[in-house]
Parts: structure tokens; sequence; C-alpha cells
């Protein structure tokens, strides 16, 4: 770690106003603790967004090896609850046999109470829906099976 | 009173601020807006997002409605820390303006003797958005929603500033979010377990389907899920349902 990211760091235990922070990296640990209230601290930060990532597989499309045909499977990309439609009572996103364009949304997976539309990456009809709606999903879970067309 | 936009632009120079008198909801036009640190504030919406087409209560002039444009893009494993780091952003906020000390209840609740004052959503769509609502100001809840909400103004007696605790919360969010991108997220899960009495040793139900867990909070794990002790022994990883305080 060098002396700069100990120094932001010092910083940042400042400004969230935590009492103490621990940091350890593979090489390092860092400790910084606050004994007393600093003033408050009248400068503004920049804004630094969350590190954004690739788009981490919103739903990596994989061919069904067995399936000649090339059935492409939609996974979760996280662990969760599969949900069907986007809210209690209301239509499903999508329905077997429809014919779907990428970007279309065909299902939610709530993990930590966060919603994650899962969106179709090929264009194709859905041949198959393997969840059940409300049912717990381990990541990489098959969601839906399309076609492509 | 509508809210004094201006100050909060005045103290916040650079920082775009988008302000609505009224509006569907503050998550739908964050994501529109879709640029990274874009904060979108409403004195009023009138179709509050909760989760999972739950309606937050958002009524004008009394509550704080916030989203916050988080990134074009995230990992899907990096939004339930940002979850937590809201929430204890929010609890940070609050503390400044109040002095009130928040519990959080896992993963977004944030709460004021066993009753929640603020909420916090993350969405990705066309853009990762975060969504915060507190109640700041109501002096009353819908009949529906009296036992398990409460205001900081119900807490502390007193009206308080929403421009101040706008301005705080902004403040606080930029470093807890900050402190996921430099520090980790295990610094997070840290930081929540030290601030949370639901987080370790709780006795709680957890709702999943029709279904109810009993036990006991063990912490967080390596990915910030909630791990319980469940009565028959056997330990089980929440990873989405309610959870709830019992008496123990």
């Amino acid at each position: 770690m060098t002396t700069d990211e100990i120094r932001e760091l010092i910083q940042l235990v400042n400004e969230s106003g935590i009492a103490e922070l621990e940091v350890e990296r593979a090489e390092s640990r860092v400790r910084i603790r606050r004994t007393i209230q600093p003033e408050r601290i009248e400068a503004t930060v920049p804004y630094q967004p969350v590190a954004v990532a690739n788009p981490a597989a919103p739903a990596p499309v994989a061919k069904a090896e067995a399936d000649a045909a090339k059935l492409a499977l939609v996974k979760s990309p996280i662990v969760g609850t599969f949900y069907e439609c986007p809210s209690p009572g209301a239509p499903p996103f999508v329905a077997v046999g429809e014919t779907v364009q990428p970007g279309k949304v065909l299902c939610i997976i709530e993990s930590m109470k966060l919603m994650n539309e899962i969106e179709a990456e090929v264009a194709g009809v859905i041949e198959s829906r393997l969840v059940a709606n409300g049912q717990p999903v381990e990541y990489g879970e098959a969601l839906f099976g399309i076609r492509p067309l | 009173m509508a809210l004094d936009i201006a100050s909060v632009r005045r103290a916040l120079p650079g920082r775009r601020i988008e302000y609505f008198e009224t509006v569907d909801t503050t998550m739908r036009v964050a994501a529109a807006v879709g640029q990274p640190g874009t904060i979108v504030v409403a004195n009023e919406q009138t179709a509050g997002q909760g989760r999972h087409g739950h309606v937050w209560h958002s009524a004008p002039d009394e509550g704080l409605y916030v989203s916050i444009v988080l990134g074009r893009t995230m990992a899907a494993c990096d939004l339930p820390p940002a979850t937590l780091a809201l929430g204890l952003a929010t609890a940070e906020a609050i503390a400044r303006v109040t002095d009130l000390g928040c519990d959080l209840r896992w993963p977004n609740d944030v709460m004021l003797e066993e009753r929640k004052a603020a909420g916090i959503l993350v969405q990705a769509g066309d853009a990762v958005v975060a969504g915060i609502g507190i109640n700041a100001n109501h002096a009353v809840f819908p009949e529906t929603l009296a036992g398990e909400a409460t205001s900081l103004r119900l807490a502390t007696g007193q009206e308080v500033s929403r421009e101040e605790l706008l301005f705080e919360l902004i403040r606080a969010s930029d470093a807890f979010l900050a402190m996921l991108r430099v520090a980790g997220k295990r610094a997070i899960f840290d930081q929540f377990m030290r601030r949370s009495s639901y987080a370790r040793g709780r006795r709680v139900q957890v709702a999943r389907g029709n279904e109810w867990t009993h036990g006991v909070t063990e912490g967080l794990d390596g990915a910030g899920f909630l791990v319980v002790r469940r009565d028959d022994g056997a330990r089980e990883t929440i990873y989405t349902g309610g959870v709830r305080a019992l008496s123990a």
C-alpha cells in the first residue's frame, strides 16, 4: 500500500464519520482509528463513482452442447430469487412461445433486495422457462431456453 | 414547504442536482440521465418505488426522496455492497443532522427504535441507480405504516432541515462509496456489522416465500449475505428475504 493510498483512507475515515477502518491487502494491513471527533469538514469531495466494471455477465448465453439445434440458455448472473413479473399480480415479462429481441427483459433476479433485470442477449423464441416464480436460483443457473432465430 | 434546492446547489458547486416539485419516481429520471454522480431529488413522488413493486410512501414536503446514479453499469456482485454502503451513509447523514443513532436492518432498512426511518433501493437497468427515501418531517403515517414507520421529526420532537439532510447525505454517500472502491467490500461489511444490531447475535425471523425461518444472526459472509443459525442447528445464508426481529 502506498502512502497516497493510506492518506486517502485516512481522509475517508474522517469524511464518513466511522471510528475505525481496517484494510487488508495481500501484502499489507492497515488499521486507522479515530480518537477524537474532528471538526466538521466543510470542504466537499469530488464525486468518485464506484468502480464501473464491464457489464458482468448480464445474462451469459451458453450453448447447450447436447442440443444439436443450439438452444441458447439464459443463465442467472447472481444468486437470488427469480421473479417472472415486475410486481406481484402483474403479467409475466415473457411467455413460452414468445419471440424476443436482444435487450428484452425476461425476468428479475432479486438479490439482497436488489432487482436485477435479466435481458435477452439473442433474438429468438422462448422455448422453455426452467425455474418457477419465486424460486431461489444459484449463480449460473439456467433460467430460460431460447431458440435463436 | 418546498425544498430550497438552491441552497444545496450552492453548497455543492459543480454537482449535477436535478430537482422536481412532483415526479412519478426519481429512480426513472436518474436512470434516464445516466451520468454517474447525478443526484435527482423530488419534493413529492406520485409513484415512489420500494422493492419489487412495493410503493414508497412519498408525501409532499415531508420526506427526502433522492436517487443517485452510481454508474452506467456495475458488476452484479458489486450491487449488494453498494446497498450496504448507502445504508451506512444514510445513518451517518441522519446522525450529523439530528444526533440520532440509527440501527441498520440487513440489507436496506435504516431503523430508529425498531421502526423504519429510511430505506435504500439499488436498481440496475439503463443505468445503476440507488434510491434513498428518508422519513424526515412526517408527523403522522397512514394507518398501514403507522406500526412500522417513524420519522426524524417523531424521533427528535422537532422538524429537521431537509436541505441540510440532503447535503450531508450526498457527502456521506460519496465517502462510503469511495470507501467501497478504495478499501473494498470487506471494509463495508465490517462497518455494517459494527453499526447494525441485526447483523450478529440477533434473534430474527426471515421470510422465504410463504415460509418463515427462525434463528440467530451470525454476521455477513464474504459476499455480504446474512448468515443465520437456524433453530434446528443448520446454518443458512439469507439471499433475499425480509428480516424481522423477534424478541429473545
